[in-house]
């Protein structure tokens, strides 16, 4: 019963100010519950993707605390920081694929933590990653694709192919950063499905950015809203109304739909 | 509210110190201009055009002299709107709408170069009458016709010359590319700056590539030349050489300008940081390090020539004891041996790296 209620993810008090002076996060505090699918909300430079690279340490937290899985991950270094970001899956905004790669061989590169150094640089991989990659291939709909030049795939494709890298890390969180928003409406509405599958199918927690409300509304189980840095709303998709709108969005913002 | 008040004063202070750096080589740059400008006019346009000196005397205390009076100079335009050094630090307060071409620092800027250029004829001894003369015009008549009648008689030496230069400049830029590429990481900013001993590895890296690469290959051949004896061996090691500190600078700027964003999804993902370079760099600089290597083949052959010349072996040294000899008919099959090779090297580098891109 204690698992149920303990948080998969808790963040304290976390504070990061840039080298340059910018103080993008002050004092967020929340919790990540197992299962859930959270989406963050807020501006462009309202700290988002700061807090993701705070969680898998791509970025260095100031000051404040980041529990995983009830263990204290602020510190950590070297090795147990790298099994750390491989339990923790990440998709981008511009999918970040490796470009000139098969399909394939990205995939496989989510397996990089636990393949030894010299046998993935000589492409090396063992067959049941291959299976699994395949599989997992097949689940974000592009089998027959696996050959192909992960750059020569559309932007969907791409993001799709990035799901799949990041579920053969077997993470039990997948952080995705503004995963829909250099694709189409129709394309990002498909990415979305598929990551709504993740969560629902394969149990796979999500902390998810977003811009568009009613994305929001369609496939989060929870938001979070953060203004220049704090967290400024805590609560239900469906309670977002008029009100909250404006005062994360700013008194002129009009509500665009994405259908 | 305590930390904010604090941490005020310091995002000040490195502001202020960056203002009186920009200001103090502000000055420095007016000085220096000022004495360059007083030393010219008088060493060259005076002494050389006015008073047509052939062999004016020197003394140290001239440039001195120069400098003190940069100094005074500078220190009392600098608050007007002659100072070059205040322009370039970005010190003034422009009117933006108005052009910068009619500004009493860029007409000043004009009259430097304008000085240079004057200074530059007589020191280079530009002279049209003896490029011009009856003696010059005759001996120009006799070796252009020699170098359009060539020997064809050595054209055996002149090939296995050449396939020796050839050779030369492909093992040279072979055995430079593995330096080059290990060297190119280090010496790559973006890589290298997360923490001070990197940081250190790098300015170390920066500093021996930007030594070995000011130094020309045909130094570097003389004094391998003298290390490993006259020859191909020597000649290949210069350009060797040459070419590692090339490369690995031509390959850490690619590195500099990849897209990070492989980078951090290969981090993400829990990867060594050998496997980020490995998967999330090295794929985004491959074809362009191909194409700057068959560039390099192409610039080694056309060196190999030259450094020939001084004892580097291959077609330059055939070439350098025929101009020794002034046997100028074979001269001329060389040249034209060379302008093939040349030719060749540079149109199908072009080809192949078109084809790669």
């Amino acid at each position: 019963m204690t698992t149920q209620t303990q948080p998969i993810l808790s963040v304290e008090k976390l504070n990061k100010v840039y080298p340059n002076g910018t103080h993008a996060l002050k004092g967020v505090s929340f919790d990540v519950k197992k299962g859930e699918f959270l989406v963050v909300i807020g501006l462009s430079g309202s700290g988002k993707s700061t807090l993701l690279r705070c969680i898998n340490r791509l970025h260095e937290p100031t000051t404040g605390s980041i529990l995983f899985e009830g263990k204290d991950i602020t510190n950590i270094k070297g090795s147990p920081l790298r099994t750390l970001r491989s339990r923790i899956g990440m998709i981008f905004q511009h999918f970040n694929l490796i470009p000139r790669k098969t399909v394939l061989t990205n995939v496989l590169t989510g397996t990089l933590s636990r393949t030894g150094i010299v046998s993935s640089i000589f492409g090396i991989f063992p067959e049941e990653d291959k299976k699994k990659a395949l599989s997992l291939i097949e689940l974000v709909g592009l089998t027959g694709k696996e050959n192909r030049r992960a750059d020569n795939l559309s932007g969907g494709q791409q993001q799709r192919v990035a799901i799949a890298r990041a579920l053969m890390q077997d993470p039990s969180i997948l952080l995705a950063d503004e995963p829909v928003a250099s694709l189409d409406p129709a394309t990002s509405h498909s990415v979305m499905q598929y990551l709504k599958k993740v969560n629902e199918e394969l149990g796979v927690t999500i902390l998810c950015n977003l811009h568009f409300l009613s994305l929001v509304r369609q496939y989060a189980t929870r938001v979070i809203a953060l203004k220049d840095g704090k967290l400024i709303y805590e609560g239900s998709p469906s309670e977002i109304d008029e009100n909250w709108f404006q005062t994360i969005y700013g008194e002129d913002a009009v509500e665009v739909t994405i259908d | 509210m305590e930390t904010q008040e604090t941490a005020l004063p310091h995002t000040m202070g490195p502001t202020g110190i960056a203002q009186m750096k920009r200001v103090i080589s502000a000055y420095t740059m007016d000085l220096l201009h000022w004495a360059y400008i007083g030393l010219v006019s008088y060493k060259i346009i005076y002494q050389k055009v006015i008073m047509d000196m052939r062999d004016p005397d020197f003394s140290w205390n001239e440039p001195v002299f120069a400098l003190a009076i940069g100094a005074i100079i500078a220190l009392g335009l600098f608050f007007t709107k002659f100072s070059v050094g205040r322009a370039v630090k970005g010190l003034y307060d422009l009117d933006e709408n108005k052009s910068i071409m009619k500004e009493p620092f860029t007409l000043l800027g004009y009259f430097t170069i304008f000085l240079t250029f004057i200074a530059g004829l007589f020191i280079s001894q530009v002279s049209l009458r003896e490029f011009f003369s009856q003696a010059g015009m005759l001996g120009a008549k006799r070796i252009f016709t020699a170098l359009f009648n060539p020997n064809f008689g050595i054209i055996e030496p002149a090939i296995f010359a050449a396939i020796e230069t050839i050779y030369m400049a492909f093992i040279a830029t072979v055995t430079a590319l593995p330096f080059a590429f290990l060297l190119g990481f280090f010496a790559a900013r973006n890589l290298m700056s997360s923490s001070p001993i990197l940081f250190f590895i790098y300015n170390a890296t920066r500093f021996f590539l930007n030594i070995t690469r000011s130094i020309e290959p045909l130094v570097w051949a003389i004094i391998f030349s003298v290390w490993v004896g006259i020859g191909p061996f020597a000649g290949m090691l210069a350009l060797c050489l040459h070419s590692v500190s090339s490369l690995a600078k031509l390959y850490s700027e690619q590195i500099e300008n990849i897209s990070e964003g492989p980078i951090e999804a290969m981090t993400a993902t829990g990867a060594h940081p050998i496997q980020v370079i490995w998967f999330g760099v090295v794929p985004q600089i491959v074809l362009p390090y191909l194409s700057f290597t068959i560039y390099r083949w192409d610039i080694n052959v056309r060196m190999a020539t030259v450094i020939g010349l001084v004892g580097g072996g291959g077609i330059g040294t055939l070439l350098m004891q025929y101009q020794g000899l002034a046997k100028w008919n074979e001269v001329g099959l060389l040249a034209i041996t060379i302008a093939v090779i040349v030719w060749v090297m540079d149109y199908s580098s072009s080809k192949i790296r078109e084809s790669i891109k």
